[in-house]
């Protein structure tokens, strides 16, 4: 355990700052001076010059990249080019609503995802099984922003309902977890539903039944346990998405989290904001990974961890 | 199985309490900025206004370091200039810290100031600050700052406390633009250094900043100003992009008013019950400009650009694309700049002719790039996109390149495009607005006659004069042509009708301090 622990860690580093690393060099690629864009159109040399004196960005880039580095390691992120706000704290703020809305997410689209994937695998073929299988693809052919665009309209504009943007509380997760879910369940429920269907006729199942043990049993015990596990790879890749990517619904919901604030943040090439939205994301993508790995081993004990294997 | 259930139970409970918003520093959530709307009697301040608008603020509070709209926004209601310009006419100004003014000789000026005003943190405002803050912002204390294209410098003399001379270093006709730019900020904050000016916006103006994220800037009213109490007792202003996500929060009660509201959203908040909007159009000019030395048969050519110019549709684009109160260019001056002229060229579309000038000039087939920026004029891609296919019609070989900003910016600096779809904004004066097509900035094509003319205006005193320079400088840039220029923009501020006396200037200045809001 402590092998395979360590073998993580050290894997969970690399990869951050190969993403991290990633995320500076393509910024700086990516071009768009910061100086100039702070500046108006007219401004003359000598005071981008001064801009970019101030920023820090007249340093070579070996040596913006080692101070970027040194930042990390000191738990620093630096200071926003726009107002001058410690990155650390402006980006730690973000990380618990993004984090919120992750999890609510999660819970709810795999509950709901249980609950169709299972009664769908149970009653094939009858017209709940079928309903399911429209949902899903409606589900799939509709964009996250259109579908986000449409609810503000319908509850938040003409019936006043729910709020249209911000998160001032429970009931501000709706909206923004409805538009999520959607885009979340369709592959959800189909690996659930395959997976049950599989289960279900497996010899050890039909045992057990023959057995007499319980229906409800063998369903929440056997079946469950089993058909799980793609289940939890699928839900530990998604909470890792919502958690880096759920920009789209940060920015029409006006959600104060980490997708929002990178977004804000690339558009006027806030370097230090971008960086340090993309290293939190990052980190909270691995770690999440990381729980995914250890979840296998406990329902699968044939699964084990690294050295053994 | 009891303590099963207690477990989920916690677990739910642990939920709920991760179910309330993150508290970014210094931010209020949204509950407490509704809490801070109490009913307060009589004529004290109360209620809470959030206004949400579309650009992002680009700096922290250094004085004149900036000239990003959302700042210049924020500055006038924490810090006073000078003189006022209610009609948003310059030409008009009214007392504000400066009762009484006067010009002593072509390069002196002599103001005198009110003796009952207080910064935020209470010294009183002494000549001593007027001196500093335009000694610092024109560019005569020796430090570089964005706002010192927009002076000359400038030294102040302290006569006593409160009466002060402007020595310029040249006449200077656009002094009250400049004055109109210029917070006054405190002599002291002013030698603390610019790390505390950069922390600390301490003004004298109606609202004190009471907290601010990069996103969001909170104020309160400043109980002693000295033009009496703002109504308002709160004034929030965040930034948010989307403009869908704009309306809708209008729409739904969630902000008090928004700005630069898309034109396909006008009949929808023009129809809604419980909202104005406002539209202030002719301060921000729309071009395509080009850069020098990319494409020489451009700088060479004059028929090449007149063909460009005749084969767009000015008019279709303001009425199909743009919309909304946007008005096609007749000049390469908005049309609420003073001294205005409209060009006498008529550049109504005429695809025959600009085809036969291509033709003639033997450059058909030429290559060039159009370049233009996604989110951020409203349907810039479009405009760029009907124009392309204007000019390949005429027998040229544009190329549409679609970026962000930062990367439109990126290769006008130092790329290979020709022509970029982009606004300069310039508050209606013609100093200001002229400035960008002279000498030097990489706009400019060092024509002599273009910056003799703009160094003219600038330096002119005669009123006379300097229109009539100005007028010769519209006639001159509308005939040679140097860019393209496009439409005016439309600037329409939407707001709930529960705030009343909003005022929002040609010039896109928006003022709350005379504003209040309905309990």
């Amino acid at each position: 355990m402590a092998l395979f622990l360590l073998r993580r860690t050290t894997q969970m580093i690399v990869v951050v700052i190969c993403v991290v690393t990633l995320v500076f060099v393509l910024l700086r690629i990516a071009g768009g001076d910061p100086a100039r864009l702070m500046n108006a159109a007219d401004a003359s040399e000598e005071v981008i010059a001064a801009t970019q004196a101030r920023l820090g960005l007249d340093q070579p880039l070996a040596v913006q990249y080692l101070y970027f580095l040194r930042s990390i390691v000191t738990g620093d992120f630096g200071r926003s080019f726009h107002g001058g706000y410690e990155v650390r704290d402006v980006v730690f703020a973000a990380l618990p609503n993004t984090v919120a809305l992750a999890v609510v997410t999660v819970l709810v689209s795999t509950a709901f995802a249980l609950l169709l994937g299972i009664g769908s695998a149970l009653l094939r073929g009858t017209l709940l099984d079928r309903a399911v299988q429209v949902y899903v693809s409606l589900a799939q052919s509709t964009p996250s922003f259109w579908l986000a665009v449409m609810l503000v309209l319908v509850f938040a504009v003409n019936l006043s309902w729910l709020p249209a943007i911000d998160f001032t509380g429970p009931i501000s997760f709706v909206l923004p977890v409805i538009t999520l879910m959607v885009a979340l369940t369709p592959i959800l429920i189909r690996t659930i539903r395959q997976s049950f269907v599989e289960t279900l006729e497996r010899d050890y199942i039909r045992a057990a039944r023959a057995r007499g043990v319980s229906n409800a049993r063998v369903l929440m015990i056997h079946t469950l346990k089993v058909a799980s596990l793609p289940l939890i790879t699928l839900v530990g890749l998604q909470s890792g998405m919502i958690l880096a990517g759920s920009y789209v619904v940060e920015v029409i919901f006006n959600w104060p989290g980490i997708g929002k604030l990178a977004v804000d943040a690339l558009a006027s090439r806030n370097y230090p904001m971008v960086q340090g939205s993309v290293l939190i994301a990052a980190v909270a993508f691995v770690l999440v990974n990381f729980v995914v790995d250890i979840l296998y081993s406990v329902l699968d004990p044939r699964i084990r961890l690294g050295a053994e294997a | 199985m009891r303590l099963r259930r207690l477990a989920v139970l916690a677990t739910g409970l642990l939920l709920v309490a991760a179910c309330s918003p993150s508290e970014v520093p210094g931010e209020e959530p949204a509950d407490a900025v509704e809490d801070a709307s109490e009913a307060v009697d009589g004529d004290e301040p109360s209620g809470t206004v959030r206004f949400l608008i579309a650009e992002n603020f680009w700096a922290d509070w250094t004085p004149y370091q900036s000239t990003a709209q959302s700042q210049s926004r924020l500055n006038h209601h924490i810090y006073d200039t000078l003189l006022t310009f209610p009609s948003g006419d310059l030409g008009d100004p009214q007392p504000h810290l400066a009762t009484e003014w006067e010009q002593i000789d072509d390069d002196t000026w002599e103001f005198t100031l009110r003796d009952d005003v207080s910064f935020h943190d209470g010294q009183p405002l002494t000549g001593h600050d007027i001196k500093a803050s335009v000694e610092l912002a024109s560019g005569a204390a020796g430090e570089e700052t964005v706002l010192q294209g927009r002076w000359v410098p400038t030294t102040v003399e302290v006569i006593d406390d409160h009466t002060v001379r402007f020595e310029m270093e040249s006449p200077f006709a656009s002094l009250f633009n400049a004055i109109r730019q210029t917070p006054i900020v405190s002599a002291e904050d002013v030698e603390a250094g610019s790390e505390r000016l950069a922390a600390n916006p301490n003004g004298t103006g109606p609202f004190i900043l009471e907290s601010e994220t990069e996103t969001i800037k909170t104020m309160v009213v400043n109980p002693d100003y000295w033009g009496g109490p703002a109504s308002i007792d709160t004034l929030v202003w965040e930034y948010v992009g989307d403009a869908q996500t704009r309306v809708n929060a209008l729409l739904a009660g969630q902000a008090d008013a928004i700005d630069r509201v898309p034109p396909e959203h006008l009949p929808t908040i023009e129809e809604a019950d419980g909202f104005e909007l406002i539209s202030a159009t002719a301060s921000e000019q729309v071009n395509l400009f080009s850069v020098p030395n990319r494409v020489p048969e451009w700088d060479e050519n004059p028929d090449l650009r007149r063909a460009v110019m005749l084969a767009i549709d000015h008019e279709a684009l303001v009425d199909s694309l743009v919309q909304g109160e946007s008005v096609a260019a007749q000049s390469f001056l908005p049309s609420e700049t003073l001294y205005y002229s409209p060009g006498e060229i008529d550049y109504s579309q005429n695809l025959e002719e600009a085809r036969a000038l291509v033709a003639e000039a033997g450059l058909e087939g030429l290559e060039f790039d159009v370049w233009a920026a996604s989110g951020f004029l409203p349907r810039g891609e479009q405009v760029a996109e009907a124009i392309v296919a204007n000019l390949n019609e005429i027998g040229l070989e544009a190329r549409l390149v679609t970026a962000d900003v930062a990367g439109l910016v990126d290769d006008s600096v130092d790329g290979t495009g020709l022509l970029y779809h982009i606004s300069w904004s310039s508050g209606g004066d013609p100093d200001a607005a002229a400035g960008i097509y002279a000498s030097p900035n990489r706009w400019t094509h060092g024509d002599d006659t273009i910056d003799r003319l703009v160094q003219e205006g600038k330096t002119t005193m005669d009123e006379t004069e300097r229109e009539a320079i100005y007028d010769e400088l519209q006639q001159y840039l509308w005939e040679e042509l140097p860019h393209i220029p496009l439409y005016y923009s439309d600037f329409t501020v939407a707001y709930s009708d529960e705030l009343q006396g909003l005022r929002v200037l040609p010039n896109y200045e928006t003022n709350f301090y005379p504003a209040s809001i309905s309990e």
